[in-house]
């Protein structure tokens, strides 16, 4: 096990992430990306990508504030080695899609205001419940929340938004995929640790499994109202694609065509991709998935 | 009197294990030394050599030097999980070890 935990490491995490796939990156993408002008030059798909970009902020502050604040509680040095490298992977997460909405148009000085105006209440619940955790010093609920159901998400978000953005926007793919190369390691701590410590500790299966069943209920919430808010914008990038106003693509995620599917397509094949993944992983380290329906 | 499934197993387990080159697949999440051993899944369509499974955690695929057969170990470096390979109804898969 002490062999184990040592790759828990900075040094791993040094030449895994800033030497490895983040060399010569600015911001997570190539210094000469740009955002496509034919989204920039239209209000209605501007405002759709602020708003998305908006809810990848909200996720990755509260990523910030519960792997930083489960440092404390966390039971062993190799742990907390390694969630000081995921406090600097969740810090640069906040920072490059910050760094999208000013590449998006929004001035520094009207940042809170925007998050504010486009934050999806939901996803502010969700947040809620796992930071309740973490300030109770929870450390098995906090990384079960934080590393399983958390990133478990954003794993899942990132894979299908990088899919549309592939062709269509190159810039921010390449920022994606770099942060689902850091989830990669968040979700491994995530099983890996939490896996060893619930069979060592069982009775903390009932709370535990209460927290996932909350927060997937905000989850599936905040989805609703991301997916129906952006119906417009859905119409739009089709019908730039009809005109020939950007060129037409095929995005396939988890065997549906993005570019061609309806808002509702899209929410259930992510919602079922996420819960799919939640009751798998959490099978796996001995907890019983617990439906929010 | 031999069962000609445990003669079967005995044969696999007997005969010399395929062995691999591996070239760079581009993947560049873990160390340079490493990188050969592991590659992104690229999703419908995509196959597992016989010296390839993909971790159940974060998806990607590990490589050996040599065909895997159930009971190897092996490592997946960029979500640091370690992994247990199994036959699954004659697929070899790989299971997380705790």
């Amino acid at each position: 096990m002490a062999d184990f935990l040592s790759n828990y490491s900075i040094q791993r995490w040094l030449e895994s992430c800033p030497q490895g796939y983040l060399e010569d990156t600015v911001y997570g993408h190539g210094p000469d990306d740009h955002e496509p002008e034919s989204m920039l030059d239209n209000d209605l798909l501007r405002e759709s990508e602020i708003r998305s970009t908006v809810q990848l902020i909200a996720g990755e502050r509260c990523a910030l504030a519960a792997s930083s604040g489960l440092i404390n509680s966390a039971p062993d040095q190799a742990s907390k080695a390694f969630l000081a490298t995921q406090t600097l992977d969740e810090g640069r997460h906040v920072e490059i899609f910050t760094q999208r909405l000013y590449d998006l148009g929004i001035k520094p000085q009207d940042l809170e205001t925007t998050i504010t105006t486009y934050l999806n209440p939901h996803l502010a619940k969700f947040a809620e419940v796992l930071l309740e955790k973490v300030d109770k010093k929870d450390f098995v609920a906090g990384v079960v929340g934080q590393n399983i159901v958390l990133e478990g998400m954003a794993f899942s978000v990132f894979e299908m938004l990088q899919a549309s953005h592939a062709e269509t926007n190159p810039k921010f793919a390449h920022t994606l995929s770099g942060t689902i190369a850091d989830e990669r390691r968040h979700v491994g701590f995530g099983e890996n640790r939490i896996g060893e410590l619930i069979r060592r500790y069982p009775e903390r299966k009932a709370d535990v499994e209460r927290m996932q069943r909350d927060m997937s209920k905000h989850m599936l919430a905040t989805f609703h109202v991301a997916f129906s808010g952006s119906a417009a914008a859905n119409e739009e990038a089709k019908r730039q694609m009809d005109s020939g106003a950007r060129p037409k693509t095929q995005a396939v995620y988890q065997g549906v065509d993005l570019s061609s599917a309806s808002t509702e397509e899209m929410e259930k094949v992510l919602a079922s991709t996420v819960l799919g993944e939640f009751k798998t992983r959490l099978a796996r380290i001995g907890l019983e998935y617990q439906s929010p329906l | 009197m031999n069962d000609p499934l445990e003669s079967q197993r005995g044969a696999t387990e007997k005969r010399p294990r395929q062995v691999f080159e591996l070239d760079e697949t581009g993947f560049n999440e873990v160390p340079p030394r490493y990188r050969r051993f592991y590659r992104r899944w690229k999703g419908a369509g995509d196959s597992l050599a016989p010296n390839e499974v993909k971790c159940p955690v974060c998806k990607v695929v590990i490589r050996s030097r040599v065909e895997l057969r159930a009971g190897d170990r092996v490592y997946c470096m960029p979500c640091m999980s370690r992994l247990e390979v199994v036959d699954e109804n004659g697929e070899l898969v790989a299971k997380v070890l705790y």
